[in-house]
Parts: C-alpha cells; sequence; structure tokens
C-alpha cells in the first residue's frame, strides 16, 4: 500500500512538471480588464441585461480595432462580467473580487444605489476607478475621488419637472407616487416636493402617496389622490410600475396629466403600457425617436442585435464604458502595474471635459458627478418618444 | 363615503387574489399539514402560462383557424392554464414533496422553497429578463356609479374568484375526493388504512391548488398586465400568512382571511401615511394572532412535527 | 470490483484514522504556507494567470483550458501537503495531544483555536477577496447556528431572522456611526477621534446592544406565539420580518430606504473570528445544558416534556431569544463588514438563504450548522461565474441533499470538542 501511495504521488509529480513544461510561462498577453459588476438576477435582471449587451457591443467595437490604443501601443480589453444578484452583500464581494484576483482596471456598476453605495466604498478604499451609470443617490460618489456616475441627479431632475409642469401647464396642486422602499423613487420625489413647494408654497404637493416594491395594486393610493384635487401625478417609477400605474388611475377616473422621469425611458413602458401612457412627458437622458449621429447609430446597431430599442441603462452604460476608454486613451501610457495605472485613469477621468456620449454632454464635477443636460419627452400618438424640449442646469 | 366605496371595492379585487393563492396554501397545510412555499411561484407560472395560452389562441384566431369571441377565449385560458398549471403542481408533489413524507415537515418546505427559486430562475434563463405585457382579452370599460368607479376588469376578478371559491368549497363538501381529503386532515395515519391512498390524495391537493392559482395568475394578468419572474414572491408569501390566518382544517378560513388581509391593506393605506402600510397592516395581523392564536375557524390541534 | 472498491476505501480511511485534529491542523498549515511562498511560482509554472482563489473553481468554470493546472495546482498545493504531513507527523501529533489532553479542555480548545486562527488569517492574507468571503462566511456560521437553535433544536419554523439581524445590524451602526463618525445622517460624531485600539473595545459594546434589541424584539414575536403550540410563529415571524423592514424604511433619521452607510472598519478578522468562535462555543453550551436537553424535549413531545416538569414555554421563550441574541451580534457584524446596511438587504431572500443553509447542514447539529453556513457560501461564490444556471444548480443540489438526507448533511450530532481534540491512535502506541 505504502509503496502504491509514493507510486502515484511520484507519477503525479512527475504529470505536473509535464503540464508545466508544456505551459511555460505565457508571456503576460498586454490585456487590459475591465469589470462589471451588475444584477444578471434578482429584482431587477433587465437592467443587468441591458448592461451586458451594451459591454458586449462595446467591446465588439474594440475587438474590430483590433484593441485599446494607449501611447502607442495597442491592448487587447477583456470584460468580467459578474452578476451581483442585486444584493449589498453579492456586490461588494463582487467588487472587492474584481479588484483584487481579476486585476481590473477599472470597474463599471452596480447599476442600483443600494449596491453602488457599497460596492463604491470598496472601489475607494482600493482606489480603483469606479463608475456607476445609473446610481443617483449622492452617498454613491460623496468623499470618494475614485467613483464616479454617468447620469445627472436627483437634485436636478426633480427641479427640472417641477418647473417644467409650472411653465407648460401652469398648475397649482401636485400629487406624487412613489415606491418608499426603493431609494431612486423615494429621493427624486423628495427632491420634486420640495421644488414644488418651493415654487407653490407649503402644502401644494396635496397628496404624497407611497407604495412598496412588488405592489400592483395602487387602488387606494390613487384614490386618495383622486379625492385630494391634484391637478397632475408625478410618478418618479420604473417601466414595471408605470404602466400598471397609469391603467389603474384611468380605470378610477383619473383623466388629468401624468408627468414622469428618466427612469420611464425604457420602450418597454410604452410596450407595457399601451394607449394609456400617450400623451404622458417625462424627463430623459436621450429621446429614442427622432435621435440624431451616434445616438441613432447606437440605437439601430442594438436594436438589429438584440431586437429592440434600448433603454437608458444601456445607453448610459454604453457612455460609462467610454468614458473609461478615453480616460484611459488620455493616460498617455500604461505602466503595467496595475496601482499606478488605476490611478492614472481614475485622474484622466476626472480631467474629461465636454465627453460628447450619446446620452449628451458630460464634464465631471469635483464629486464624479456628471454636469449634463435633460430631455424632456412626449409619448407621441404612435407611442413614439419624441423630443420635447431640453433643459440644462 | 364615495371614497369609501372605491376603496371597498379596490379592496375587494385586490383581496380576491389573496384569497385565491391562500387557498392554495390551505389546502396542502390543511390536508397534509405541510407548507409549499413553491406555492407563490407555481401562481407566476401559471400566469406565464395563461400568457402563453392567451397568446396562442389570439394567433390561431387572427390567422383565422377559427373564430371566437374574446370572451370565450378568456374562458378557455383559464381553464386551460388551470389544467396545466395542476400538472406542475403534481410535479412539484412529486420532485419536492413525496420523497420527504417521512422527513420533517420543514424539510419539505424548503423543497418547496428551492422549487420555487428554480421556478424563477429558470424562466429568468427561458424567455431573458423582459417583463411580458399580458395580452388585453377584454376591453376595459369603466363604469360610474355615483362617484365610484368600477371596470368590467374588476368586475370579472371577484365573480371568476367568488365561483371559483364556491365550486371548491362544493367540491370539498359534496364529492366522495372532498371527503377523503377532508378525512386525510383529520388523520394521516389511519385513514390511509381505509383504502384511501395518501399517494393519490396528496397530488390532487396540489394539483386543485395550483389550478386555483394558475387561475388567479391569469386574473392576475388581466388586471395587472406585467408579468416578471419574480412576482409570486411577494405575493406568495403574505397570501401564505392569509392562509394560516384562516385556520387549519377550515379551507374556506383562508379564503375569508385572504380578503381580510387585502381590506387591512388597503384601509391602512387609505386612513394612515401609505408609507406606513406594511408596518400597519402586519401589525394587525400579529394583534389578531395575540388573541385568536389558531386563527379565525381553527381549531386547537397539536402540530407535532414528524422530526 | 464493488468489494474491491470498499475494501480499498476502508484501507485509505484506516491511513488517515490515527491522525489527531492537531495533524490535520499542521497538516494545513503547511499547506498554506507552501502556498504563501510557491502558490504564485507553481500557479505560473501551470499555465494559470494567477493563483486560483477559491481551490480552482472559479478558474474551471471561466476557463475550461485551465481545468488541469487548476486540478494539479490543488493536489500540489492542498491535497499532497495536508496528506502527507498528516500522516507523516501522525506519531508525534498524537504525542501531542497525549498531552495536550491533560490540560484542562479550554486551554487545549485555545492552542488548537490559535493554529486555526493563524491558518485562516494565512490563507486570507494572499488575497482580500478571501478576507471577505472568509468573513462572511464566519458571520454565516453565527446565523446559521442561531437559527438552528430555533428550528432544530427547538423544532419550530421561525421566518424572523432576517429581521433580528436588520435590529442587530441597525442598532449597532447606529451606536459606531452616531458616536464615533462624521455621517451625513447622523451628523457630527459625539466623541470624535478615538484611537483605532479604543474601536475594538467598543465595538464589542455596540454589537451586544445590537444584540440585545433584537433580542427584545423576539420577545415581541415570542410573547404571542408560544402561549400555543403550533404553526402561527412562523407567521408571526413573518409578519414581524415584514414590520422590521417596513420599520426601517420610514425611519428617516437613519437613512431610510438609502440605506446607513459609513461605519469604521472594526470588523477585522480576527474580531469575527473571536464572535463567531465565542457564538459556537455558547450555542454549543447552551444545547448541551439541561436546557438544551429541555429544548429537545420540548420539540418531542411538548406534552410529556411539560410533565416532566419543564416549563415549556418559560425554555422557548429563552431559547428563541437566545437565537436573536445571536442573530443581533451576526447582524451587527454584517453591517460592519459591508460597512454599509440598508433594509432592503434583510428582506425574504435573506430569508430563504438562511433557511438553506440551516437546512442544508443538518438540524441540531453544532457541526452542521458549520458545513452548511460554510458550504453554501463558497458554493454560491465558486458558481458565480455560471450566473444566471448558479440559482438552478443550487436549488437542485439542496433539493437532492433533502431528499436524501432529509435533516440536512450532518444533523443530530453531538459537537463534542474533547472527542475532537482527542489523540486518535491507541492506547498501546501511547505507552
Amino acid at each position: 500500500m505504502k509503496k502504491g501511495f509514493l507510486a502515484v504521488t511520484f507519477v503525479l509529480a512527475l504529470l505536473m512538471v509535464g503540464i508545466g513544461f508544456t505551459h511555460a510561462p505565457a508571456v503576460q498577453a498586454k490585456t487590459i480588464f475591465i469589470g462589471m459588476n451588475i444584477p444578471l438576477t434578482g429584482d431587477i435582471p433587465k437592467v443587468g441585461e441591458s448592461s451586458k449587451y451594451a459591454g458586449q457591443m462595446w467591446l465588439e467595437d474594440l475587438n474590430k480595432a483590433g484593441g485599446l490604443k494607449v501611447g502607442g501601443k495597442t491592448y487587447k480589453v477583456k470584460l468580467v462580467i459578474e452578476d451581483n444578484e442585486s444584493k449589498a452583500d453579492s456586490a461588494v464581494s463582487v467588487a472587492t473580487k474584481l479588484i483584487t484576483e481579476d486585476g481590473v482596471l477599472a470597474i463599471v456598476g452596480p447599476q442600483s444605489s443600494k449596491q453602488a453605495v457599497p460596492a463604491g466604498e470598496v472601489c475607494n478604499n482600493y482606489k480603483c476607478p469606479m463608475i456607476s451609470p445609473w446610481s443617483t443617490n449622492p452617498a454613491t460618489t460623496k468623499d470618494r475621488p475614485y467613483v464616479f456616475r454617468g447620469c445627472f441627479l436627483d437634485s436636478f431632475q426633480g427641479p427640472v419637472m417641477a418647473n417644467f409642469v409650472t411653465q407648460e401647464f401652469g398648475f397649482k396642486k401636485a400629487a406624487v407616487l412613489y415606491d418608499v422602499a426603493s431609494d431612486y423613487p423615494k429621493g427624486l420625489a423628495e427632491f420634486f416636493k420640495k421644488a414644488w413647494e418651493k415654487l407653490h408654497g407649503a402644502g401644494s404637493v396635496v397628496a404624497y402617496e407611497s407604495f412598496t416594491t412588488k405592489d400592483t395594486d395602487f387602488s387606494s393610493q390613487l384614490s386618495k389622490i383622486i379625492k385630494s384635487g391634484a391637478q397632475f401625478l408625478f410618478l418618479p417609477q420604473y417601466y414595471n410600475e408605470v404602466p400598471l400605474i397609469v391603467q389603474q388611475a384611468h380605470a378610477l377616473g383619473w383623466k388629468k396629466p401624468i408627468v414622469g422621469s428618466d427612469s420611464w425611458g425604457s420602450p418597454e413602458t410604452v410596450k407595457l403600457c399601451g394607449k394609456d401612457c400617450y400623451g404622458c412627458f417625462f424627463c430623459t437622458h436621450y429621446a429614442a425617436a427622432g435621435a440624431k449621429g451616434a445616438t441613432k447609430a447606437f440605437i439601430d446597431r442594438y436594436k438589429a442585435k438584440y431586437g429592440y430599442v434600448p433603454d437608458d441603462v444601456a445607453a448610459l452604460t454604453w457612455d460609462s464604458l467610454h468614458i473609461i476608454q478615453k480616460a484611459i486613451e488620455s493616460c498617455g501610457k500604461l505602466t503595467g502595474k496595475i496601482k499606478v495605472d488605476r490611478k492614472a485613469v481614475r485622474d484622466a477621468m476626472a480631467k474629461i471635459k465636454n465627453f460628447q456620449g450619446i446620452t449628451g454632454k458630460m464634464t465631471f464635477t469635483e464629486e464624479g458627478d456628471p454636469i449634463k443636460c435633460a430631455v424632456i419627452v412626449k409619448i407621441s400618438d404612435k407611442g413614439e418618444y419624441r423630443f420635447y424640449k431640453s433643459v440644462c442646469p | 363615503m364615495t371614497y369609501f366605496f372605491q376603496n371597498v371595492i379596490n379592496a375587494l379585487q385586490w383581496g380576491s387574489f389573496y384569497a385565491l393563492i391562500a387557498l392554495g396554501y390551505a389546502m396542502v397545510y390543511s390536508i397534509l399539514m405541510l407548507f409549499n412555499f413553491a406555492h407563490g411561484d407555481i401562481f407566476m407560472a401559471g400566469s406565464y402560462i395563461g400568457f402563453g395560452v392567451a397568446t396562442g389562441l389570439l394567433y390561431l384566431v387572427t390567422s383565422g383557424f377559427f373564430s371566437l369571441p374574446h370572451w370565450l377565449i378568456l374562458v378557455l385560458t383559464i381553464i386551460i392554464s388551470m389544467f396545466l398549471t395542476s400538472f406542475l403542481g403534481i410535479l412539484v408533489e412529486r420532485i419536492g414533496y413525496r420523497p420527504l413524507r417521512n422527513a420533517p415537515r420543514a424539510s419539505a418546505a424548503i423543497t418547496g422553497l428551492m422549487i420555487g427559486i428554480i421556478l424563477e430562475t429558470g424562466n429568468l434563463a427561458l424567455l431573458g429578463a423582459r417583463r411580458l405585457g399580458f395580452p388585453s382579452l377584454i376591453m376595459t370599460k369603466t363604469y360610474e356609479m355615483g362617484g365610484v368607479f368600477v371596470t368590467n376588469k374588476k368586475i370579472l376578478v371577484v365573480l371568476v374568484s367568488l365561483g371559483l371559491m364556491l365550486a371548491l368549497d362544493q367540491f370539498v363538501r359534496k364529492t366522495k375526493w372532498g371527503m377523503a381529503m377532508r378525512a386525510m386532515s383529520y388523520d394521516f395515519v389511519v385513514v390511509p388504512l381505509m383504502g384511501v391512498s395518501i399517494d393519490v390524495i396528496a397530488p390532487l391537493t396540489f394539483a386543485i391548488g395550483s389550478a386555483l392559482a394558475a387561475a388567479g395568475g391569469v386574473l392576475y394578468g388581466i388586471a395587472y398586465p406585467v408579468l416578471d419572474p419574480y412576482m409570486g414572491i411577494l405575493i406568495g408569501w403574505k397570501a401564505f400568512v392569509a392562509a394560516i390566518l384562516g385556520g387549519r382544517g377550515s379551507i374556506m378560513g383562508a379564503a375569508l382571511a385572504g380578503f381580510l388581509l387585502g381590506f387591512i391593506e388597503i384601509f391602512v393605506t387609505m386612513i394612515f401615511p401609505s408609507t406606513l402600510r406594511d408596518l400597519i397592516a402586519f401589525s394587525i395581523v400579529l394583534v389578531i394572532l395575540t388573541f385568536r392564536p389558531y386563527g379565525f375557524f381553527g381549531k386547537p390541534y397539536s402540530a407535532k412535527l414528524r422530526l | 470490483m464493488k468489494e474491491r472498491n470498499g475494501k480499498r476505501f476502508s484501507t485509505i480511511r484506516k491511513w488517515f484514522s490515527g491522525i489527531p485534529a492537531l495533524g490535520w491542523l499542521l497538516g494545513a498549515f503547511v499547506a498554506v504556507i507552501i502556498e504563501y511562498y510557491f502558490g504564485e511560482s507553481l500557479a505560473d509554472m501551470l499555465g494559470l494567470d494567477r493563483i486560483p482563489v477559491l481551490f480552482g473553481v472559479v478558474i474551471m468554470l471561466k476557463k475550461p483550458a485551465a481545468i488541469p493546472g487548476a486540478f494539479a495546482y490543488v493536489f500540489m498545493i492542498y491535497v499532497l501537503p495536508v496528506t502527507i504531513i498528516a500522516r507523516i507527523t501522525s506519531k508525534a501529533m498524537n504525542w501531542l495531544a497525549v498531552l495536550l489532553e491533560k490540560l484542562p479542555l479550554w486551554m487545549s480548545a485555545i492552542l488548537h483555536l490559535i493554529l486555526l486562527y493563524y491558518i485562516l488569517d494565512l490563507w486570507a492574507d494572499m488575497s482580500d477577496y478571501r478576507l471577505l468571503l472568509l468573513k462572511l462566511s464566519l458571520i454565516a456560521i453565527m446565523l446559521t447556528l442561531s437559527l438552528n437553535v430555533i428550528n432544530g433544536y427547538m423544532g419550530e419554523f421561525s421566518c424572523s431572522h432576517p429581521g433580528f439581524m436588520a435590529l442587530g445590524a441597525y442598532t449597532a451602526s447606529i451606536f459606531t456611526v452616531g458616536l464615533f463618525m462624521n455621517d451625513r445622517i447622523l451628523g457630527h460624531a459625539l466623541i470624535s477621534t478615538i484611537p483605532s485600539w479604543m474601536g475594538q473595545i467598543v465595538f464589542p459594546l455596540g454589537l451586544i446592544l445590537g444584540g440585545a434589541i433584537a433580542a427584545i424584539g423576539a420577545l415581541v414575536v415570542a410573547i404571542p406565539s408560544f402561549r400555543t403550540r403550533g404553526d402561527y410563529l412562523a407567521i408571526i415571524s413573518l409578519a414581524f420580518m415584514f414590520i422590521v423592514k417596513s420599520g426601517f424604511e420610514n425611519l428617516e433619521v437613519f437613512g431610510g430606504p438609502r440605506g446607513l452607510g459609513g461605519q469604521p472598519d472594526w470588523a477585522t478578522l480576527p474580531a469575527v473570528f473571536i464572535w463567531a468562535v465565542l457564538c459556537v462555543w455558547t450555542i454549543n453550551n447552551f444545547v448541551e445544558s439541561t436546557m438544551g436537553k429541555a429544548l429537545n424535549a420540548v420539540r418531542d413531545e411538548e406534552a410529556a416534556a411539560e410533565a416532566m416538569t419543564v416549563n415549556t414555554r418559560k425554555t422557548k421563550m429563552i431559547a428563541f431569544m437566545f437565537g436573536a441574541f445571536w442573530a443581533g451580534i451576526a447582524g451587527g457584524l454584517f453591517a460592519h463588514v459591508l460597512r454599509y446596511v440598508n433594509p432592503g438587504t434583510f428582506g425574504l431572500k435573506k430569508l430563504a438563504e438562511v433557511l438553506a443553509m440551516v437546512y442544508f447542514g443538518g438540524l441540531n447539529s453544532v457541526i452542521g450548522s458549520i458545513v452548511g453556513a460554510v458550504g453554501f457560501n463558497l458554493l454560491s461564490e465558486m458558481l458565480r461565474p455560471l450566473e444566471i444556471f448558479k440559482w438552478i444548480i443550487i436549488p437542485v443540489l439542496l433539493i437532492l441533499v433533502m431528499i436524501f438526507r432529509p435533516t440536512g448533511l450532518i444533523a443530530f450530532k453531538h459537537f463534542d470538542i474533547r472527542e475532537i481534540l482527542k489523540p486518535k491512535l491507541k492506547m498501546k502506541e501511547r505507552v
């Protein structure tokens, strides 16, 4: 037995040495790794899917060009896509894994704030640049030099909508319905309320109602809103709730306008909502119908490839990846020492001015938040998102 | 006053869903003493199956194979998806519960939970992350009665679910199978010796529960036409609360508790700030259970775990 | 053929049966040291980009070409050194174990734990990802064990563990963030700038406070539900979980749904390790005590237990609060490892996870809970490259475990520390 054991060990050892020789230490290929920390399962799988598709399209472009050129050298790019299951703890493990194990140069995502806030902490501690395309919580980038975001903040969007409604319709009484358990709608609802009350005095938001994530019946809240005598309804909700709320509101006899936020910006909103949503206004990053130039090219390509018009997440992720690309390119050269390179990329990213993305021009503030314009879109009678107005800070 | 009646109508619709789903939980719980945590996801699957059936029928009609009025399509969709989903229930029983018949009850609950996760993720993997819009089989018509708005969909939901509940009640009380089920709920040691096989009763219980969930799923699709793979989780767990709130041994108690939960949720929102809805609604449940620890219609019993 | 295989298997078992726990630990220690110094070059030699982080599984799933290399790596770094060292030193280690046996049990246990700690520390030192996973696994052990007290030893079905965790996490976070950190939500630190060593002293206070609040929360669940026997605990606890989650969503002071961030970095590996050891030790003592036996009696036949002078209601309440206390501590540590806490984390998803860990590992068994928590955590991390299919494979595995071992992998086993640590060779060789 003892002999057998030794023999086996010996053979295995030989085998391994053999493997070692055949796999002669490969010269470390010049590869740049970019991490994606996105929710492919969990509450919002659609967001993950859109980000993944946008990432793959970006990678395809780079591969076609042969790689990423930095200071005369061409580097291969690889995307490391990891699923954070839409959980805060998973997002932290994924960020840690991407940074310490996969040696990524920069990370895109997480998308929603409940994961972006803790993951941002990790990225900032390890000094790895991170850009969250979609997180609107101020805490994501606050006091974190290494964390950026790709979208405008709620503190900008709330007043934009308040001003728009006041100018457009001349209304005085507002109603708001939002998801209390999700921080994006809640934050936006608060900023909107503040802005509206600043314009029309305290108590001008006559109904301020809420529900919980995954709710599908809003009849009670809507009855309350109808009773309150509000002149319009502000609905900072995602596209999966918008159709239900709008339809139920109409079924309860609501005939006044409904306005929304950038989270309506997915074509699914109209697809699921149908005629009920026609004529509604919302604020977003870009208007798909009537888009021109690079934006149109992106939309057409995405649609041809995956079969549907890209939503705001896809567009913002696309822009974020291009910001990272631009930052890497403008680094001058990469040393190969990942820590040095990450710092260089971060510095280059902070310096980006007037980046021309498909969702508008962007310049980062010191906090890492972009200054960019919002677009107000009207849903036409054909169900298209028609450009209506542009509002810049 | 119109505001109050409006909310009564709202609560009736919302409660119908809780009641329909709670019935499935209560069947399994009352008769077999098991928690079927896959039930919320069976409801989801039922809704998706309903989506498939309705789309298929609509396609056949538009491509001219035969012509059917829309209301008939709706009836067919409900019946066919109830039929198909009942097989899913039997499958769940076969995979998750039958092998564990002599195991602790909680272990079977875990397999149910896991089957639920498989259904959710399987759906996500098969159909992708896009949400599906349930085809609108009937046009929404809104009726106004003295300031109270009622849609034909709401009436449909409430009537169909009440009808199904009555049918179930008759089935359990009047038929031989129903009698066997009730017998089983008294004693599953002695009754099998009397020639009522648990291998027949258990799948039947799961099948009926799943069929009701499927009906609920189709109606849900009509009332709230956005389907996603995780739609069954929250409503399922809440219906589970309603099922046990009703009391063991009383299937109709579960239905009533389902309506009650719907009413509590809607009326809490009516009276209090809506942000506090879950907090207050479940505190009420807690208080009810403190005073009626066996639920509304349950009798004291010994739930000796088969550990 | 089958017989021969069985025989061969038993020879292998005999081959290793004489090794005491100390020997295995030493083997692991050597393996980790080897990995620490030679891991990188070996990985390079085998054509791997870097040290396989979780025993090579992640790499294998991502790059099928790396499978032989990863296998060889795991074999050469872990399997070979551990088995060889453990076997070679078995005599010496048995001799040492005999010596240690003469010491009081706690002293010998501490010596073993120190060795274990150094193994884990070295292993985690190679990558911060490992460190994070290790911390989360240790916390998962605490959670699983504390739920096992209720669902396993007491035999009830409780669904409120995420709620207790949330209470602990928030209390501990409010304590540390409110007192010692400048925060946008909770304002300026009441006690600003304390030296970092002080943190390790006040941190346990915050955790214990969190545990205590969770235990008080448990009282809210326990009072109505233990008046009778039945499944009402299941829904009362579920309702409690919804109430806690909704409550924190409405508490604007603590960030509402946006959550509370910026916890100090005090949940270091030694801190988490010590808490986990404390948890295992107290829970093991609890379930082995008279109280624990009474608890088992209540589970098996409440009426009989009552007749045997067991105060069933009091026993159940104490056990329930005890479980909740440890869940609260685990929650506090969880919040400080992530350095962020939000109400959404403590929902139905967490509940499914904790339940899965308990029933996967095994009811009524301390060692089962440890295996369940670590196994589930590692598995869910290792299978991450599979994306969506991960959540099909894990449930299928769990269903298989339930079908073939309905009470979990290692159920109804005593966790006897003396038995584990004792020398394994027969007296003949020891004298």
